[in-house]
């Protein structure tokens, strides 16, 4: 029996009580889709990172970043030790010196011998790599092309600060932009990419290193390869691939844990909300439904009429939390572009979970109502009203 | 005279009131033949009513059958019982109970769905019988704004939808003014005339005066049974 036209009928009948519910769910839906586009871009970026960058070995000074450092000699330690492809010293440093480097653009020095190693498939979408022999010029990733507004041939200034006895002494230069990068989601995104040699010339840094990374041969297993650097070198710790998966991982974990409190918290808030609707609106139509069983209704015919409205009323808050969530994360990554970083990704996975969800909800919160419908007694409930 | 289409056979209602049982029916017989137009009158506390949902299959009695068209309706499973519901009786009550956010249409429609009646058969249906209760321009309207003749007219139209064997009407005049209650009852007899058989629970003597037969209860029992 197709009764939608009866469930639909229903549900607009009470418009401020469905108004509310709806948006209700709605809202649930809207915080699934915001904490779920945000860890749905963690995916993405941890997935698309670890693709980009797990064919390397990671070295680090053994005290961590802050402590200890490594230097150029040991560059080429490690690509002595057998079974190492290539290895190179890059340095990472915060573009803004002010901020703490969480978040914003990253200056990397890299050998420009090494862009297509390091950068593997990642795409130019204008201009070129370094050349060896560039002096002060940088490719930069696609957010940097956003936040400031930068075209091949455009100038970036990028500043270096040092600290002399009392006083700190910051030098700024204009490097010209020769090549841009497309839109990965990872991290490559936030780079300003110049020649090592200028950078560590640039920044004063002699010949320190923030990593060096190691290529393995092909064949090699990545993991022993790492054990054997670490003892091969000194003073220095590797991660290796599969540590650098186990670490992403992890806070992917933390995301998706994020996420999935978002969502139960929206399932109980909506879930109640829906509930409590129903059962008013069942009770109000208790005589209702007594007549509906007195002509001869079976007891699915009225399951199938509350529970299409709930599940009505969560399709609806579904579609409309979407909506939202969608708009919303738009317009805040536009807004984030701007300030050079990115939070979020809608994907047709998020928004399909998101509407079954809703649906779920709907449907699972008009079960108790629509029991309590269905089994009503006629007499009993035409004597009600 | 046709076989009966009703036959009601030692009907007994015991109801608990606390530890005190309550005779509401006490060994109730009788039948109806088909095409009948009959009364069962009473004070209240009489058993009527009672009677009225046993046969309408609203509750079950502690003992004794009701037989519609020779089913033994006491005895169907629950199961059975929509289905029997939709088949063999016709409601018409006090309180017109239509459903409120529906048109008169539709809560005729509505009663052949639940039967699972073709769309486009249920369309000619309900405008038929609107049309011959003189609703044909009312169909669109929706309860709050017809007067009460014409909600217990739409009513009317509904028992009917589903040809039940008989058409049970519970104080079907109890709350219309005295022009719209002999519209009602003559519309009722008119039904009768067609070969459809009608059974009013009524407590205005000037509706039972109308009717063919009536049936007088007191006591949970048959005081007289004049035709």
């Amino acid at each position: 029996m197709n009764n939608f036209d009866l469930i639909l009928r229903n549900v607009t009948q009470r418009k401020m009580r469905t108004g509310l519910t709806i948006f209700g769910i709605a809202l649930g839906i809207f915080a699934i889709m915001v904490m779920g586009g945000m860890s749905e871009y963690f995916n993405r970026s941890a997935d698309r990172g670890l693709d980009l960058m797990s064919d390397k070995i990671y070295i680090v000074p053994e005290s961590g970043f802050f402590g200890g450092s490594l230097e150029d000699s040991m560059v080429s330690k490690v690509r002595r030790i057998p079974g190492v492809f290539d290895a190179y010293g890059v340095l990472y440093l915060p573009y803004d010196m002010e901020s703490l480097g969480m978040f914003g653009a990253f200056v990397v020095g890299l050998p420009p011998d090494k862009q297509e190693l390091t950068l593997r498939d990642i795409k130019l979408t204008q201009g070129r790599l370094l050349l060896p022999g560039d002096s002060y010029r940088a490719v930069i990733g696609s957010n940097v092309v956003r936040q400031y507004g930068l075209d091949v041939g455009g100038e970036i200034e990028i500043k270096s600060k040092r600290v002399q006895r009392a006083s700190t002494i910051t030098t700024a230069r204009n490097f010209t932009v020769v090549g841009a990068m497309e839109f990965t989601s990872t991290d490559f995104d936030y780079m300003i990419i110049i020649p090592l040699d200028l950078a560590k010339k640039f920044y004063e840094m002699g010949d320190q290193l923030t990593y060096i990374w190691a290529v393995p041969e092909e064949g090699v297993d990545a993991e022993d390869l790492s054990r054997r650097i670490e003892l091969g070198v000194d003073n220095i710790k590797t991660i290796s691939p599969q540590e650098l998966r186990k670490q992403s991982e992890q806070v992917l974990l933390v995301m998706n844990l994020i996420t999935i409190s978002a969502a139960v918290l929206a399932a109980i808030i909506g879930g109640l909300s829906v509930m409590n609707t129903m059962l008013m609106s069942v009770s109000e139509r208790t005589r209702e439904f007594g007549l509906m069983k007195a002509m001869g209704a079976e007891v699915r015919d009225i399951l199938l009429l509350t529970m299409g409205e709930s599940a009505l009323m969560g399709i609806l808050g579904g579609i409309i939390g979407i909506a939202g969530g969608s708009i919303f994360i738009y317009f805040m990554n536009e807004y984030l572009a701007t300030m050079g970083t990115v939070l979020f990704a809608v994907t047709y996975r998020l928004m399909a979970i998101s509407l079954l969800f809703a649906t779920f909800l709907g449907t699972v919160s008009g079960i108790l109502p629509a029991y309590r419908a269905a089994k009503m007694r006629p007499m009993e409930a035409m004597k009600y009203g | 005279m046709d076989e009966p289409v009703l036959r009601v056979r030692n009907l007994t209602k015991t109801y608990m009131q606390g530890k005190i049982p309550v005779h509401a029916l006490n060994d109730v017989s009788f039948d109806v033949e088909k095409g009948e137009f009959m009364s069962i009158v009473g004070p209240s506390g009489s058993g009527k009513s009672t009677l009225l949902s046993m046969i309408g299959l609203l509750d079950k009695p502690t003992s004794g059958s009701v037989f519609i068209d020779d089913k033994e309706i006491t005895k169907a499973k629950e199961s059975e019982v929509p289905k029997l519901r939709r088949e063999k009786i016709g409601f018409v009550f006090q309180h017109f109970n239509l459903i409120p956010t529906l048109t008169a249409f539709e809560n005729v429609d509505v009663a052949m769905r639940f039967a699972r009646v073709p769309k486009n058969e249920r369309k000619q249906r309900a405008v038929e019988l609107l049309t011959q209760m003189g609703l044909a321009d009312r169909m669109k309207h929706k309860p709050s704004e017809l007067s009460g003749g014409e909600q217990q007219r739409t009513a009317i139209a509904r028992a009917l939808s589903n040809h039940p064997a008989i058409i049970l009407a519970d104080e079907p005049t109890g709350e219309v003014d005295t022009k719209t209650r002999d519209m009602i009852v003559n519309l009722l007899r008119k039904l009768s005339e067609e070969g459809h058989t009608i059974l009013v629970v009524t407590h205005d003597t000037a509706v039972a005066q109308q009717t063919g037969r009536i049936i007088t209860m007191r006591d949970g029992m048959i005081e007289s049974d004049k035709t």
